[in-house]
């Protein structure tokens, strides 16, 4: 299953098509690291179509750089604006009254699991 | 005087045999085999899937050396775990980008590691080079200031660790942008980063008696460019690499005139887009 760097025969293809298609993948950032995905959710709600959303927890090992983040797809490209236009800057308070101002943006890497049934892996 | 003892973290033996294979086992001749453990963990345990992605992602607890077998072990896992390498690519890319804003000197070697892993990822096809290009261009334009009396506090003139990063990045996967789009965007960037190198060895608080500019800087980036374009003829002083970019600016801005309708009702989050419609 590994490969030396020279063949770069690989999986993840160079997708043409993904590559002319607008980006969709929108990361918001710098949210409380209190913050869980159930309450994120409901205070971003209603959530346009999607159709890849995740949540990841902070490194509380950072101290006050310890942020959570979510990832969401959007379906529609005109979504993504009015999203970001909606919770870019938009303060987010935690349980102790500390204000987080989250950064909504183009996620760096487009890409969003395939749909398509898992391969299981055998192992 | 009494050493202090640093408490060793318990930490559940899954977790540390995680640790163990990614961090200690890991090398060339075993990454097959690592994989192949790693494959055998329960990805349906949430914990364990959460643990095993959080570990992949920190690379810099890799041997410096090995990170290049970390990037090949996320590749074979990929077409089994697909939201695994997705996530874990998506989380480097966070760590770059928070190391920025973080700016803290102990990050240095982490954000080191970060930048080596995410350059063989490239080279293993994990990411397209436009994620590589994204991340050049965010080293010498987030938070930076092209102005001598407002310096930066995330890019102040004296720190030079942005310039180390986008080398580490070049000597990585740089060699590999030598055809078509990616060769041209290659060269483009270089261009900018000539002038962000440049702007920050002509700030006056170097001075060649008393303080210069550092050595080590100076071949790093001589030694970098070297071995991506041996034949390019480097910019040697500010206005010779700023006269670069208004030459490159003027050569595309009929391009980019012709196209930007478009582009102007595209979102750009940084100046960034800015050097991106002239790659």
């Amino acid at each position: 299953m590994t490969q030396s760097k020279s063949e770069k025969s690989s999986i993840v293809v160079d997708r043409k098509k993904e590559k002319d298609k607008p980006p969709t993948k929108v990361v918001i950032r710098r949210l409380p690291p209190s913050l869980t995905p159930e309450t994120l959710l409901e205070q971003i709600s209603p959530l346009p179509n999607h159709d890849f959303f995740y949540f990841v927890k902070a490194d509380l090992s950072l101290g006050q750089n310890a942020f959570t983040r979510a990832y969401i797809n959007f379906q529609n490209h005109e979504d993504v604006f009015i999203f970001r236009d909606k919770f870019d800057g938009y303060v987010f308070v935690d349980g102790k009254g500390n204000e987080y101002a989250a950064i909504v943006e183009f996620s760096p890497f487009q890409r969003v699991p395939k749909r398509k049934s898992k391969k299981s892996d055998a192992k | 005087p009494e050493v202090q003892q640093v408490a060793k973290k318990i930490r559940p033996p899954m977790h540390e045999y995680i640790r163990k294979l990614l961090y200690k086992d890991l090398s060339k001749v075993t990454t097959e085999k690592v994989l192949r453990q790693m494959r055998k963990l329960d990805w349906d345990d949430t914990e364990i899937a959460f643990y095993a992605t959080k570990s992949l992602i920190a690379v810099w607890n890799v041997r410096f050396n090995s990170i290049h077998c970390a990037a090949n072990l996320l590749a074979g896992l990929a077409p089994y775990h697909e939201h695994v390498a997705i996530q874990v690519v998506d989380g480097v890319l966070e760590d770059i980008r928070l190391g920025m804003e973080m700016n803290h000197p102990k990050f240095n070697q982490r954000r080191v590691s970060c930048v080596k892993y995410l350059g063989e990822l490239y080279n293993y096809r994990m990411v397209e080079s436009a994620v590589i290009f994204k991340t050049l261009y965010s080293f010498i334009t987030f938070a930076v200031s092209y102005d001598v009396n407002m310096p930066s506090p995330l890019d102040s003139p004296e720190h030079l660790f942005r310039i180390r990063l986008v080398c580490v990045l070049l000597e990585t996967c740089g060699q590999y942008f030598d055809k078509g789009t990616s060769k041209k965007k290659l060269d483009c960037f270089l261009i900018y980063f000539q002038r962000y190198y440049w702007f920050k060895r002509s700030n006056a608080i170097w001075v060649e008696e008393t303080r210069p500019f550092p050595i080590d800087i100076r071949n790093l980036v001589q030694d970098t460019l070297e071995a991506v374009r041996p034949k390019l003829k480097l910019s040697e002083n500010f206005e010779e690499a700023l006269k670069a970019c208004e030459d490159l600016e003027n050569e595309y801005k009929p391009r980019v005139a012709s196209v930007l309708p478009i582009i102007e009702t595209d979102e750009g989050n940084t100046s960034e887009a800015d050097d991106n419609l002239t790659t």
